[in-house]
């Protein structure tokens, strides 16, 4: 099932401008930590049906989106960061530090970097 | 495009099926009865099936046999008679250990049904209660608990599938419940009486522990919380919202007895009885919004906590192992 | 078969029946007076319409909408929960979707259903001109039709009810449903309530009364026996349900504590008052529809139903054991061991009468020869799931298994494998083998297999998957699920099974449009080749002449029965009193006794219909004083209706064939408002009996905090007032006193004094019971018995109501010598009012105090 739906992902990502790439991520990786770490508690997320939750943005057309957190841009790397550790970068934000790894929070990017606005 | 993948807090498993899958003394014999209910209702159904197909296709010489009074009687009357007196007497034989009251040096856990969530309270040797926990119930393999059931609202009922058939809880009655798991893990279970509003997101897990590992997690539960000096932003947060009126954490002046005691929240496998994993960021959503999770829970949203303030308030409550 | 039987009943001379069929020519014109007596309604008067071949259609029809209408609601269910955590419908949304499938389905649509097949069909079968009272079928009809919708409608308002079919209080309470959507449910269930009793005193009456001569119990159509113990278990069940949903209705408005624990009310007693009608209401459901099969199974195989009179005795027995398995739907509230072993045996002692039936249609296929034309096709997929269905119904009754199953999807599955299996199949065989009598045209057999094979597919489909995802836990009611627990796939293969069933009943409704031709001056005939009397050539007076039967079998049995019957050679063949009339026979071997005068057409029961609804929609809105308006308007109505009941013809005899007179009036025991209104009676006392168990059920909660009642001087007072006025109501109807010189002025008064000493004795126990400080709304024991006060209150009001009547036609010259009647059921009612009087007098002044 998860291997059926990271292909479909892969096709998607294909088709549409590869804005951004990161090396050895696997979307359907990240979308399996995404539902394991319950990101849907505070976000909205295509493809997560459940929950959505209402205390951070949405994520549709998050590859869309030209910067995040507010003002930072919204780069591979900078929102590997930012998912790993979003305080450190801005005081105020809501988000905490998760327990996700460099590695983790690349698959996570990867997925959310094929949320485009269609 | 979405995900079939199962949620990693999620301990409940639909395969194999877990009202045939046991897990102790109290569920097995139920799970040999339903097997051989099965096998009895499976040859009903090919008699009734062949007779039919008798009546209805086989030559007229067959079907005459068929054709009297005398198939009412020996398969209609007599056949079940017997069937019937010899399931109902093993049926019986199983029901006998109903509502026994707890035995003395029997562990005792008060479980009480919470519109939707679940109140777990240890008691000790007296029967007094001990600490009060919650949405997870914790037991030492190999021995029975007593867990009384009792609620506070509605009727609910705590169901755990592999460990014991079903029980209700009902306002202003208690119900005793036996389970007994043979080997340390965790047993999905959950509400299945309708109790309104997001029954179905009423679920809890119960983590069957070896009898030393059992008693050295009560002895971390039983001792107050210990917060970490570097999160009086959290706990300062905690107690400006008001979040004790409803919430006690024992060693803080939260004290509040409506929704489910933090001592250990930290600790927890989910969050919401049964429906998220448990880290500071689901705790911040759920502390944000969860009317957005859980429609109609009791616990308001909180838009007036600004980012940072949620953020801290769910770190310091992670905190809380 | 056998000739008359031996010794008469009434007295009434059964060699009188080798006069028919009468020889020579019937006078002319003397049908043509039937059918402009008889004659079909005119523009508007399609709503007034009282002729059951009106009625019964329009009642169908009713429920097979609803039926359409929860079918719909249960494709939105299906569509929700297909995939995991799937967002058709909100959380809120489908609960009450749910709710409302269940009820409208069970209320709505299964128990109307049935009791329309009896409707239509019982006077056609039993040879009745129409049943004995026209006029309140039709109120009930309509009362149904006005309820139901409105009802429904609350769903697109989010007003419907939220908390399951069954409604379990505290849930239902208002503290935790303090919107009006609960009361939508009671008021949906109050109609339902209404138009069910009505209907089952119509079946009682009808079936006992109004057969054609010669047709005693062992010629009794199988079906009119099973609606004869259908009456009967809707007589003793629903009043359980009527308390249930007052108590509950008074704890919501008024705050009387029956179910809430704090205040020592207990919600086990709601469980125990429901279920006590819910389980019967399951073979309430069932026990038509398998009339209706041990009907269609004998005439498509073409042979005598074998073990006709086992298939009776399963009737009764399964009537009789139905009331005694309530509690296995509590089987995890923790109830003790011993009485779950009873219940436990006894829903497993239910299923032999369910076997003995299965056994009997098959022995009855084996000795004849199937056709697989639709009706067939439908009776035999009927009899595969039922006996799936009964068989995990067994499995459910072993309470060890109950308590995994219990509220799991298998139990979803096994009641949806019982109700299609029991009475959606048969129902359907039922539409398709008797359409022909109602329509000009038969349905299509070609459309008819698909119909079949679909619903037969679809249903399977649904079903099957769903005893399995039960055991792997999945529980009722939930609105969503979460993915990875393996749920996935039966889910699936449910919703896709619920589409394709959908699909079969979508072209039962396109055959329906194509080929259903109600109200013509033909039908389409006996296409089935049918037994029973119903297929004899009729018109809107029903049959010509009401033949005389002397077999199970008539028309297969005695030859030439069609034609004589249709040239009138046979009782009643004209309209000896130039009016609507019926014959009315005796229970037991049904001679002819008297001639039975019927009303025509009038628009005053659909008005008290639609002022019922008024009452109760606008009492569920808190509308308080246009309810009330709307009460007392229904109530009028039903006075205006009653008026020109009662009335003398002209002819005291007349002759109903072949020379034979009978009389044209008639009361007591032979008469049918006898007959109705001691069945009414029954269901006020059963309404007690339940309020009796109620209260010793909360005594028994509540031993130590049970207070004394008011001192013995109001007892006593009461109880003389009490009696008194309970000798009084027998005295009216005394033989001394209506043959007295002023026997019918005594009479008046008399029952004018009965009605006031019970509006005293009632004042004087209430006044006591307000005095010693029990509050109703304090404790358990003020709830029970300020509602047993007012059930009470209730009827005194009523019987004030009815004694002021009589005086109104006292005053009018209606109460005469020569026309009891309206005396008589006045006396029954007034003397029943005390009687109840008594028993609560008793019950709440001597039971516990009176035991130390």
């Amino acid at each position: 099932m998860i291997g059926l739906a990271g292909a479909t992902l892969v096709a998607c990502a294909d088709k549409s401008i590869p804005p951004r790439q990161l090396a050895g991520a696997d979307p359907a990786r990240g979308l399996a930590l995404i539902e394991a770490e319950g990101c849907a508690a505070c976000h909205a997320i295509p493809g997560v049906k459940w929950p959505r939750g209402a205390v951070g943005g949405s994520l549709a057309g998050f590859a869309g989106q030209s910067t995040l957190g507010g003002r930072f841009p919204n780069r591979p790397d900078t929102l590997a960061a930012w998912l790993r550790d979003a305080p450190a970068m801005a005081q105020d934000t809501a988000m905490p530090a998760s327990g996700l790894t460099e590695s983790q929070a690349r698959d996570v990017a990867a997925y959310l970097y094929t949320l485009d606005a269609d | 495009m979405q995900t079939d993948a199962p949620p990693a807090h999620d301990s409940f498993k639909g395969w194999p099926p877990p009202a045939m899958d046991p897990a102790g003394p109290f569920a097995a014999p139920l799970n040999s009865l339903t097997w051989g209910l099965l096998a009895v209702v499976a040859t009903v159904l090919a008699v009734v099936v062949v007779a039919l197909a008798i009546a209805l296709f086989a030559p007229r010489a067959w079907r005459r046999r068929l054709g009297g009074e005398r198939l009412v009687w020996v398969a209609g009357v007599a056949f079940p008679v017997v069937v019937l007196s010899a399931l109902l007497a093993w049926g019986l034989s199983l029901t006998h250990r109903m509502s026994e009251p707890p035995r003395p040096g029997e562990e005792r856990i008060r479980v009480t049904g919470e519109m939707w969530w679940w109140r777990v309270a240890y008691l000790d040797a007296g029967g007094a209660e001990a600490f009060q926990d919650a949405n997870e119930i914790h037991i030492p393999t190999g021995r029975p608990v007593a867990l009384e059931l009792e609620s506070t609202d509605v009727i609910h009922s705590l169901w755990i599938p592999r460990l014991n058939g079903k029980l209700d809880m009902i306002p202003g009655r208690r119900n005793i419940l036996r389970v007994q798991a043979d080997k340390p893990g965790e047993y999905g279970a959950q509400c299945a009486e309708f109790c309104g509003g997001p029954h179905a997101l009423m679920a809890l897990v119960v983590v069957a522990h070896a009898p030393a590992d059992y008693e050295a997690w009560k002895a971390r539960q039983a001792a107050p919380a210990a917060p970490s000096p570097n999160q009086a932003a959290g706990k300062a947060v905690f107690d400006r919202a008001g979040c004790g009126a409803c919430h006690a954490i024992r060693g803080t002046d939260a004290n509040g007895l409506a929704g489910p005691d933090l001592t250990h929240v930290g600790a927890r496998r989910t969050l919401g009885a049964g429906v998220l994993p448990n880290n500071a960021g689901t705790m911040a959503g759920w502390i944000g919004d969860s009317q957005a999770i859980k429609p109609g829970n009791r616990m308001p949203a909180y838009p007036v906590l600004k980012g940072r303030e949620l953020r801290e308030v769910a770190t310091y409550l992670e905190g809380l192992k | 078969m056998s000739g008359p039987p031996e010794a008469s009943e009434t007295g009434f001379d059964t060699a009188l029946y080798d006069r028919f069929p009468t020889k020579g020519r019937r006078p002319a014109g003397e049908l043509a007076e039937l059918e402009r007596i008889w004659c079909a309604p005119r523009r508007w008067e399609w709503i007034t319409v009282i002729n059951n071949n009106y009625v019964g259609v329009y009642y169908v029809g009713a429920a097979m909408l609803f039926f359409v209408l929860a079918g719909v609601l249960a494709l939105l269910m299906r569509a929700q929960l297909a995939l995991p955590y799937n967002g058709v419908l909100p959380q809120e949304t489908y609960n009450q979707v749910f709710t409302m499938h269940g009820t409208v389905m069970m209320f709505l649509f299964a128990v109307p259903a049935v009791e329309a097949l009896g409707v239509l069909l019982l006077p056609q079968m039993l040879g009745a001109r129409d049943l004995p009272f026209p006029r309140l079928s039709a109120y009930a009809f309509w009362a149904y039709l006005i309820g139901g919708l409105a009802f429904f409608c609350s769903l697109f308002f989010g007003l419907a009810p939220n908390g399951g079919w069954f409604m379990y209080p505290p849930l239902t309470s208002t503290t935790y449903s303090p919107g009006i959507n609960a009361d939508f449910w009671l008021l949906g269930i109050g109609f339902i309530e209404i138009s069910a009793i009505a209907g089952a005193i119509e079946i009682i009456v009808g079936v006992l009364k109004t057969r054609a001569p010669g047709m005693s119990l062992d010629k009794l159509p199988i079906f009119a026996w099973a609606m004869l113990v259908f009456a009967g278990m809707i007589i003793i069940a629903f009043p359980s349900v009527i308390l249930a949903t007052t108590l509950l209705e008074l704890e919501r408005a008024l705050g009387w504590p029956f179910f809430d624990a704090a205040r020592g009310g207990d919600p086990m007693l709601w469980q125990h008052l429901f279920w006590f009608f819910g389980h019967p209401e399951v073979y309430i459901i069932f026990l038509p529809a398998a009339g209706a099969m041990s009907t269609i199974v004998p005439a498509v195989a073409r042979t005598p139903l074998v073990g006709h009179w086992l298939v009776v005795l399963a009737f009764l027995a399964t009537g009789f054991i139905s009331f005694g398995v309530w509690a296995h739907h509590m089987f995890t509230t923790g109830m003790p061991g011993v009485s779950i072993g009873l219940f436990s045996a006894a829903s497993m002692a239910v299923s032999l009468p369910a076997g003995v039936q299965v056994f009997a249609w098959i022995a009855t296929v084996a000795s004849g020869r199937m056709r697989f034309n639709t009706p067939g096709l439908f009776v035999l997929g009927s009899l595969l799931v039922f006996v799936m269905g009964g068989l995990t119904g067994v499995m459910a009754a072993m309470v060890p298994f109950d308590w995994q199953a219990h509220d799991t999807y298998f139990i979803v599955a096994h009641l949806h494998y019982v109700l299609i299996g029991g009475m959606v199949f048969p129902l359907f065989a039922a539409i398709y083998y008797w359409t022909p009598m109602s329509s000009a045209r038969p349905l299509s057999e070609r459309l008819g297999r698909w119909v079949f094979w679909l619903m037969f597919a679809g249903m399977h489909l649904a079903f099957l998957p769903m005893h399995l995802v039960g055991l792997m836990g999945m529980p009722r009611r939930i609105y969503t699920y979460a993915g990875g627990r393996d749920w996935e796939w039966p889910n699936l293969i449910s919703t896709l099974g619920a589409f394709v069933f959908a699909a079969g009943v979508l072209i039962w409704i396109i055959d329906m449009i194509r080929n259903f031709r109600p109200f013509g001056p033909k039908d389409a005939g006996n296409v089935y080749e049918g037994g029973g009397l119903e297929w004899l050539p009729t018109g809107l007076y029903s049959t010509r002449s009401i033949p005389i039967v002397r077999s199970l079998y008539p028309l297969w049995d005695q030859k030439n029965l069609g034609r004589d019957v249709a040239a009138g050679r046979y009782f009643l063949p004209g309209t000896p009193t130039g009016g609507r009339e019926t014959l009315v026979t005796s229970p037991i071997n049904a001679e002819p006794q008297h001639l039975l005068p019927m009303p025509v057409p009038s628009g005053w029961h659909v008005w008290a219909a639609v002022f019922t609804a008024g009452f109760f929609l606008l009492l569920t809105v808190q509308a308080y004083v246009a309810s009330v308006a709307s009460g007392m308007l229904a109530i009028a109505c039903v006075l205006r209706w009653c008026w020109f009941l009662d009335h003398p013809q002209k002819q005291r005899t007349v002759d109903v064939g072949a020379g034979i007179e009978l009389s044209t009036y008639a009361t007591g025991p032979s008469s049918t408002g006898w007959w109705a209104m001691v069945t009414t009676l029954v269901v006020g006392g059963m309404v007690l009996a339940m309020s009796v168990f109620s209260y010793v059920f909360l005594w028994s909660r509540n031993m130590e905090a049970w207070r004394p009642p008011p001192g013995t001087g109001s007892l006593a007072a009461a109880g003389a007032m009490t009696l008194a006025a309970g000798v009084l109501a027998w005295l009216a109807n005394h033989r001394l006193v209506r043959d007295a010189r002023h026997g019918p002025w005594q009479a008046v008064a008399m029952i004018l004094l009965s009605g006031a000493l019970l509006a005293a004795a009632f004042a004087v126990d209430l006044t006591a019971w307000r005095g010693g400080g029990l509050a109703a709304k304090l404790s358990a024991q003020g709830a029970i018995v300020y509602s047993i006060l007012s059930w009470q209150g209730f009827f005194v009001a009523v019987s004030a109501i009815m004694a002021l009547y009589v005086l109104l036609r006292g005053l009018f010259g209606y109460v005469a010598a020569d026309r009891p009647a309206t005396v008589q059921l006045v006396g029954l009612f007034l003397g029943y009012t005390a009687g109840q009087g008594l028993v609560g007098l008793g019950l709440m002044r001597l039971f516990p105090a009176g035991l130390s």
